[in-house]
């Protein structure tokens, strides 16, 4: 006789349950404890460590902003200047370095660094002369802004 | 001048299996094309008869690198764009770049270091006077 539809008692069983699994474990290879070997542990680890780790795409803009200004802070006190005034100036003199490319000169380029901190010193100077001298002076070098149009 | 990184592709299939007949296809029909226009990709067409392991588009790259794509179940269009995908690559790792720049040197002034901006004479040693 032909039989056009399975029995309502056959049902179909999962053949490859081992690579669904493994698919799940092999992102909790490296937690502690049972959560990397057990499944039903590692599933709720695994889903909270994806959602942390897309939230801290956000946390980590923020975290290397605050890591670049230390530096930047720690580079222009040994050079004699504090953080406020050393971004203040430059941006007054027209230097458009963002703070991680700031940072990186401090690192891997000191000199270029302290010659940085020397332009920002010297317009600082200015700007007290500009302020305290009151017009009987001729107008700073340094502060002499460049339009481009 | 471009030089492809896709060295060989080996086509192993079987020719009485049914998940490889778009294997069958392309290699009747689309593979003499694909070589002509990919002249410096080596292309093997290695039938195995009997019942064997699953249909498989094995490349190889420049720098060692093998990878297998099965080609089971597909028809021969897909067959093609997979073999020009191949082909286009490079050899690398596809996993995430931690960074897009990379230099062997750094630094041009030379590293900053705690006694880089120290009075020299904490690191300098003068000559050594003679008693008199």
């Amino acid at each position: 006789m032909v039989v056009l539809s399975a029995a309502r008692w056959v049902r179909s069983r999962l053949s490859d349950r081992f690579w669904r699994v493994q698919e799940v474990l092999k992102y909790a290879r490296h937690f502690r404890g049972r959560k990397n070997r057990c499944y039903k542990l590692a599933v709720r680890s695994v889903r909270r460590a994806f959602v942390k780790s897309t939230k801290a795409r956000r946390e980590k803009k923020r975290f290397l902003r605050a890591l670049w200004i230390t530096r930047i802070e720690a580079a222009s006190l040994e050079h004699g200047l504090k953080y406020p005034a050393f971004i203040s100036n430059l941006v007054k003199s027209q230097v458009e370095l963002n703070r991680k490319v700031l940072a990186d000169l401090a690192i891997y380029e000191p000199k270029t660094f302290k010659s940085l901190a020397a332009l920002a010193q010297r317009r600082r100077q200015e700007g007290f002369l500009a302020a305290l001298g009151d017009g009987k002076e001729p107008e700073g070098i340094f502060s002499r802004i460049v339009h481009h149009h | 001048r471009y030089v492809r990184q896709l060295q060989r592709l080996q086509l192993l299939f079987s020719p009485t299996a049914a998940d490889a007949r778009g294997a069958r296809q392309f290699v009747e029909e689309a593979a003499q094309d694909f070589a002509r226009r990919h002249p410096d990709v080596v292309l093997y067409v290695s039938p195995h008869s009997g019942p064997g392991p699953a249909p498989v588009l094995r490349a190889e790259y420049l720098n060692g690198t093998v990878r297998d794509e099965l080609i089971a179940s597909k028809t021969s269009e897909e067959i093609v764009q997979l073999a020009t995908k191949l082909a286009n690559q490079s050899g690398l790792d596809i996993i995430r770049i931690r960074k897009p720049f990379h230099t062997d040197n750094p630094s041009v002034q030379g590293q900053w270091h705690p006694l880089t901006n120290k009075p020299s004479i904490l690191t300098v040693q003068g000559p050594r006077l003679q008693p008199q």
